[in-house]
């Protein structure tokens, strides 16, 4: 295809005011020049559409019963319309509020609904993922306590421990196993990966009697409709994945990283932050603040690195809580907690143990009476991805509203054939 | 404007009724939930009208310097979300997820022929986290070699992420400043090259629009002296079938997807990054790698080298999908895209050169910097709002912070000769307002919001609505 409006008329009357007399006389400085380029012919639209479709098609289509940091929630038809549209699609960064009310407001409105699921005091404008948020959150704090140790709750989601652990490798900070006046912070995940709903109070208490900060970690925070906000239990910082919020599960991206913090740590925050302001008429609008923490000003001193972020996914998460609102959401955790607690009751009927030890959300762990690739590849066979195998025959399972008690059903036959 | 908080209305119910409450220890259970309700129609109201505030691409010339706004193909939003992707979980075992790996791997395989570079990486979700990934390799790159090297070199006019990206893996930074052709000074990097220096960070072209002259003598000191070069590829836009990273010696260098393969950028993001190095580094990206094995992709873990993992999955997919369907758009046609960049920025440049005062006066790449100081102080963020009344975006303005009154401008090549036309005789026109009437301009933007108090934000944080009742 071509993306380019010029005329060949246009192209030699901007030439000649350039004083070049061809294109590739434009470039000639640009060195060393390429010989030639090994990339397939162009596709029309037609061929393209065509193209890309067959390799969507070798995906397999699936009915879920998989977390792990990815969840199946049913995502409003209204959002796909909204968030499509170009004025929010194809802006940027909000550099120029005056041009930029609607992402900005927009903006304004996702911190406060991040703020008010986990009863945080402020919330930036997003981090690029569940993942890199926590590690962010872990630079946090070792820049507000001047430590370099962290230590990790068991049950961190097992690819968040990896990327942290990159991070801290990068960064020189210590994953340690104590919790001491060298620690940083103490992180721990709820719920955390296997499904267990812990009550963090006596960890927040040691966290705090050592002067470090309590970071915890949510998953699926639409689990944040039905259970007591971190920031009521005493967290100081509160990250997370927000892809349960409309966002599809697009093979793991692009999703929604998340950070609120209490009061005492806003400027410490990384990343796009904005607030409410007057304009010269004395209207309120929004405008991107506190930027003197940012890398474009403060360079080497900057809370982070952080430049693009993940907007247009705050703006779906946003949408997405408005459209579902109170009752919505609340709806989506109870559903989503009662078919879970369903399909456990009747795995356990079916020769599966349950091994949480603690009460559980829409996420549990069940060891198989099969091995567990046999019981996934049963599942396969039936079209549903049914769980996932974390060793030793131990199945990881998640439901949301979408799993019908059909589909839960079609789980069970499928695994007591 | 209303905010969503402050309507009070009935639920549409996308979700059917759960009266059944759930059944947990009463110590772990919310009380109260400070969320309103509000039905589909206003809903839709209510992010319209805001949509409607907001300049785009495709409501306006957005020539932002050093960001590429240049017009995102609509199909590719299309296929971005055709169910066989979109639908995909990721944990979805390799051999059920063939067509995903396979974009993947063809697009590294595209971008390997465009740079040169010998293995890529698209676990990053923007140009800033390639920056820390490189960096991060690096650091390990040096420690397993038992070089002790604590330093990064980057010049004066590099982007704010440059040196933030080496302060967060404990690297100083050593400024080198511009010389006044716009290069980094050769003489005072000759100075500055010494053992400790672990990489050499270089944007090219670089922040100025200009192409760096002495790269290849850099390339042999720095070579010579056992650092990396690592190439801040941001202005790829300018060099796509032209010149290849790798051959000009970079060891490492990123892309901005959403940049140069224009990916939508969604107000402030999604981006999507390409970390790209040679083959002597490539047991350092990051895991899960993808290889083909007997025609079937699957994921290798099994690296010991790796620096681990940066991102929950495999990096921004859905933006990696449109990159790709970009790319085999243009296809073998790609250079296009870079000359018909260069030319709409020279074109533009050469409009605007005798009203402004051009700082380095030399045939520029894809983007240029004028300077607005000799219309006296604060006049480029003056212009920058008066643009905005006539219907374009503005451009990026204060940056490079080596040039005073700086405005950066990017037109992109999707952009039409008429509307360079137009956007030279706007900014031709409020300098002649300036002068004329000073205060109009002064006092703009006039058809918008009226200018906003960015001083009164940040001395009195209202960072976020409160529910009435607490
Ligand atoms: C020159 C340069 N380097 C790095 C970046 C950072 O890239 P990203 O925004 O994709 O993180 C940008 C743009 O924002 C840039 O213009």
């Amino acid at each position: 295809m071509n993306f380019i409006p010029h005329t060949k008329e246009d192209i030699s009357k901007m030439l000649s005011v350039v004083g070049c007399s061809t294109l590739d006389e434009l470039v000639s400085e640009f060195k060393p020049k390429l010989s030639e380029l090994k990339i397939d012919n162009p596709l029309s639209e037609i061929e393209l559409v065509s193209y890309i479709t067959s390799l969507s098609e070798k995906n397999s289509a699936m009915k879920y019963f998989v977390g792990g940091g990815s969840y199946d929630h049913y995502i409003p038809s209204v959002i796909n319309h909204l968030v499509s549209r170009g004025e929010f699609l194809t802006s940027y960064t909000p550099y120029q509020p005056e041009a930029s009310q609607g992402v900005l407001q927009v903006l304004y409105e996702f911190q406060s609904f991040i703020c008010l699921l986990t009863g945080m005091d402020v919330s930036n404008a997003s981090l690029y993922d569940g993942a890199s948020a926590l590690a962010e959150a872990a630079l946090l704090s070792s820049a507000h306590t001047k430590r370099k140790d962290v230590f990790v709750d068991d049950g961190l989601n097992p690819e968040y421990l990896k990327v942290l652990q990159t991070y801290c490798d990068g960064t020189e900070l210590t994953i340690t196993n104590t919790i001491d006046k060298n620690t940083a912070c103490v992180i721990s995940q709820t719920p955390d990966f296997y499904g267990n709903i812990k009550n963090p109070q006596g960890l927040i208490d040691m966290a705090h009697q050592n002067n470090a900060l309590f970071i915890n970690c949510i998953s699926d925070p639409t689990s944040l409709a039905i259970l007591k906000t971190p920031g009521e239990f005493g967290a100081d910082v509160v990250v997370g994945e927000g892809q349960a919020f409309g966002i599809p599960k697009s093979f793991g991206g692009p999703y929604l990283g998340f950070i609120a913090v209490k009061q005492f740590l806003t400027k410490k925050l990384p990343g796009r932050i904005v607030g409410m302001t007057m304009d010269n008429q004395g209207n309120e609008g929004f405008v991107l603040t506190l930027q003197a923490r940012e890398q474009f000003i403060r360079r080497e001193r900057a809370t982070s690195n952080i430049t693009t972020n993940q907007t247009l996914l705050a703006l779906t998460a946003t949408i997405y809580l408005a459209l579902l609102g109170k009752s919505g959401l609340q709806n989506v955790a109870r559903a989503s907690y009662h078919r879970a607690h369903l399909l456990h009751e009747k795995l356990r009927k079916n020769g599966f143990d349950s091994i949480n030890t603690n009460p559980f959300y829409n996420e549990f762990l069940v060891k198989s009476p099969k091995p567990s690739e046999k019981i996934i590849a049963d599942l396969m066979e039936c079209d549903i991805f049914g769980g996932i195998d974390v060793g030793d025959d131990k199945l990881l399972v998640c439901c949301t509203e979408k799993n019908s008690l059909q589909d839960i059903d079609s789980y069970i036959s499928a695994v007591s054939k | 404007m209303k905010l969503i908080f402050n309507y009070i209305q009935s639920n549409t119910k996308h979700i059917p009724s759960q009266e059944k409450d759930v059944d947990l220890p009463e110590e772990l259970k919310r009380r109260y939930l400070p969320l309103c309700d509000v039905n589909e129609i206003q809903i839709i109201r209510h992010y319209t009208e805001l949509s409607r505030k907001n300049y785009g691409i495709d409501t306006n010339f957005y020539p932002l310097g050093s960001c590429t706004m240049k017009y995102n193909p609509r199909v590719n939003e299309d296929l971005a979300k055709l169910q066989g992707f979109s639908d995909l979980h990721p944990h979805m075992p390799a051999s059920h997820a063939q067509g995903a790996l396979q974009v993947i791997w063809e697009l590294e395989d595209n971008l390997k022929e465009i740079t040169g570079m010998d293995a890529f990486s698209l676990q990053p979700s923007a140009g800033s986290q390639c920056e820390l990934l490189g960096v991060m390799i690096a650091k390990k790159y040096f420690a397993e070699k038992n070089e002790t090297r604590t330093k990064i070199i980057i010049p004066d006019s590099a982007h704010g992420t440059n040196p933030a990206t080496a302060a967060m893996c404990k690297f100083q930074t050593v400024t080198i400043p511009t010389d006044d052709r716009g290069n980094m000074d050769i003489n005072e990097f000759k100075k500055a090259i010494g053992p400790d220096v672990a990489v050499v960070m270089i944007t090219n072209p670089n922040t100025l629009g200009l192409y760096e002259e002495n790269l290849s003598e850099i390339k042999d000191l720095a070579k010579e002296n056992g650092s990396l070069m690592y190439c801040d590829g941001a202005n790829m836009n300018a060099l796509l079938g032209i010149s290849k990273p790798a051959d000009q010696g970079f060891d490492m260098m990123h892309l901005n997807l959403h940049k140069t393969f224009s990916t939508p950028h969604g107000g402030g993001g999604p981006g999507g990054g390409a970390l790209g190095v040679r083959s002597f580094l490539e047991d350092y990206l990051p895991v899960p790698r993808i290889k083909k094995e007997n025609e079937q992709f699957v994921f290798d873990s099994n690296k010991e080298k790796s620096v681990g993992k940066i991102h929950s999955f495999y990096g921004n997919f859905g933006i990696l999908v449109r990159a790709l369907s970009y790319l085999k758009s243009w296809g073998s046609d790609i250079q296009k895209v870079s000359q018909i960049a260069v030319l709409n920025a020279n074109y533009l440049f050469c409009l605007l050169k005798e009203d402004f005062d051009v700082p380095y006066d030399r045939r520029c790449a894809h983007e240029f910097v004028i300077s607005a100081k000799n219309f006296g102080e604060k006049s480029t963020i003056n212009i920058a709002k008066r643009i905005i009344d006539y219907g374009f975006h503005a451009p990026t303005i204060y940056f490079p912070l080596i040039v005073k009154e700086a405005l950066m401008i990017e037109p992109t090549e999707t952009e039409s000769k008429d509307t360079l036309d137009e956007f030279a005789r706007v900014l031709k026109t409020i300098i002649k307002e300036l002068k004329e009437d000073p205060e109009l301009v002064k006092n703009s933007p006039h058809t918008t919001p009226g200018r906003l108090d960015e001083v009164k934000a940040a001395r009195q944080l209202n960072l976020r609505w409160m529910p009435k009742e607490s």
